[in-house]
């Protein structure tokens, strides 16, 4: 987390409120169950909602360390299963080399 | 039409017919030699060349750089009637008629971001393919390989491009072995399949697949199979044995959009949120 002085929300409020309304609509339940099989979760949203505009207001440093500790774990979630390939340091060497010759000629 | 526009839709009804049948494929085990169409053939060839370039420039192409292309004057100076169309058609109701599809921007962007700028030239050709396969990802050559033959309209080719650009984008990450791990090549199959639209509640209504509750998962499945099938010559068992195994790690994989992108809203919220992510990793 970054330093208390130059910290702001890892999101903008608009974005919160946003995934918020998306989550709640009959769309994204309809889209939830499709995929899970289960009703969607949706009142972390609220709750990271209404510590953004919190900080927003009174730079609540309780407002702060929810949202911290929402958006980690978000993160973790995405983290949990080990992944089946290496992942690369740099990308492949021939990616932006020309085309075979025999290709180019034909 | 804001409403049809959010889902990756199938097309027209006949050509949905032949989509039921279309996979993806990763790589083609025989490309058709280019240059080489039969004489009989060859006005089809070049009119359906013709058109899969079309349809994939329209793909590629960001559309506020065409029609900024298109507004400008001769001096290269806005004019107050000028400014006004760009305001007009800025509106949200014009926004589908002129947005690039917003998955294969978030995945354009983030190849380019991990040091594979897709260039159309290179990366991309329009070819005839052998059987109901609509396109593939040629992993020897890093191209993406276009079945102009098979892809009718644009909606399909948006897709197409997208299903494809997963896999070349987890080429461009990972150490992937096409050819030689039946596993990696499973798990690029699940994540296309699953981020691509392929899936889409809409998509499998048209195919006729009915199902609700967790229905995704079982085509994700399904077609991850048909996938491998069409480009290894291995029984439906073994595919689904490797299917299986990977299923659980390489479904929840999201990347780059992180989320399962059900329709274009999704698709635009994922690539806010790339957009942003240097914000968001300097402040958790």
């Amino acid at each position: 987390m970054a330093d208390g002085g130059g910290w702001r929300p890892p999101r903008p409020c608009e974005a919160y409120r946003a995934e918020w309304k998306l989550c709640r609509s009959a769309r994204h339940f309809l889209h939830h169950y499709y995929v899970h099989g289960e009703r969607p979760a949706c009142e972390q949203w609220r709750r990271d909602l209404a510590s953004c505009r919190e900080w927003e207001e009174r730079r609540s440093a309780e407002a702060q360390r929810s949202l911290c500790e929402s958006e980690r774990a978000r993160v973790q979630a995405t983290r949990k299963h080990a992944l089946v390939w290496a992942l690369r340091q740099s990308p492949p060497a021939d990616w932006h080399l020309p085309l075979p010759q025999e290709e180019k000629d034909q | 039409m804001a409403g049809a526009a959010e889902e990756r839709g199938p097309g027209p009804a006949e050509g949905e017919q032949r989509q039921e049948q279309h996979v993806a494929c990763q790589v083609f085990p025989e490309r058709l030699a280019e240059g080489k169409p039969g004489q009989g053939f060859l006005s089809s060839f070049f009119n359906n060349n013709r058109k899969c370039q079309l349809m994939l420039l329209k793909t590629l192409e960001t559309s506020s750089r065409m029609l900024g292309r298109a507004l400008r004057s001769p001096l290269g100076l806005s004019t107050p009637i000028q400014e006004n169309l760009c305001a007009i058609t800025n509106q949200r109701v014009y926004r589908p008629l002129l947005e690039q599809d917003p998955y294969v921007k978030l995945l354009l962007d983030a190849m380019k971001h991990s040091g594979c700028a897709v260039n159309k030239e290179r990366h991309f050709s329009c070819e005839d393919c052998n059987g109901n396969v609509s396109g593939g990802f040629d992993a020897s050559t890093s191209q993406i390989v276009l079945c102009q033959n098979n892809i009718r309209n644009q909606s399909h080719m948006n897709r197409v491009v997208t299903h494809e650009l997963i896999h070349a984008f987890d080429h461009c990450r990972a150490h992937v072995n096409w050819f030689t791990d039946l596993r990696h090549l499973a798990c690029s199959e699940v994540r296309a399949a699953n981020l691509s639209g392929d899936c889409s509640l809409v998509n499998e209504i048209f195919r006729l697949h009915f199902g609700l509750k967790q229905h995704h998962q079982t085509c994700v499945r399904d077609r991850a199979i048909l996938s491998i099938l069409a480009v290894r010559n291995i029984s439906k068992e073994v595919a689904q044995k490797a299917v299986d195994e990977v299923f659980e790690s390489c479904f929840n994989d999201h990347e780059p959009f992180g989320r399962i992108p059900h329709n274009k809203t999704y698709a635009r919220y994922a690539h806010r949120d790339f957009q942003n992510r240097d914000r968001y990793y300097a402040n958790i």
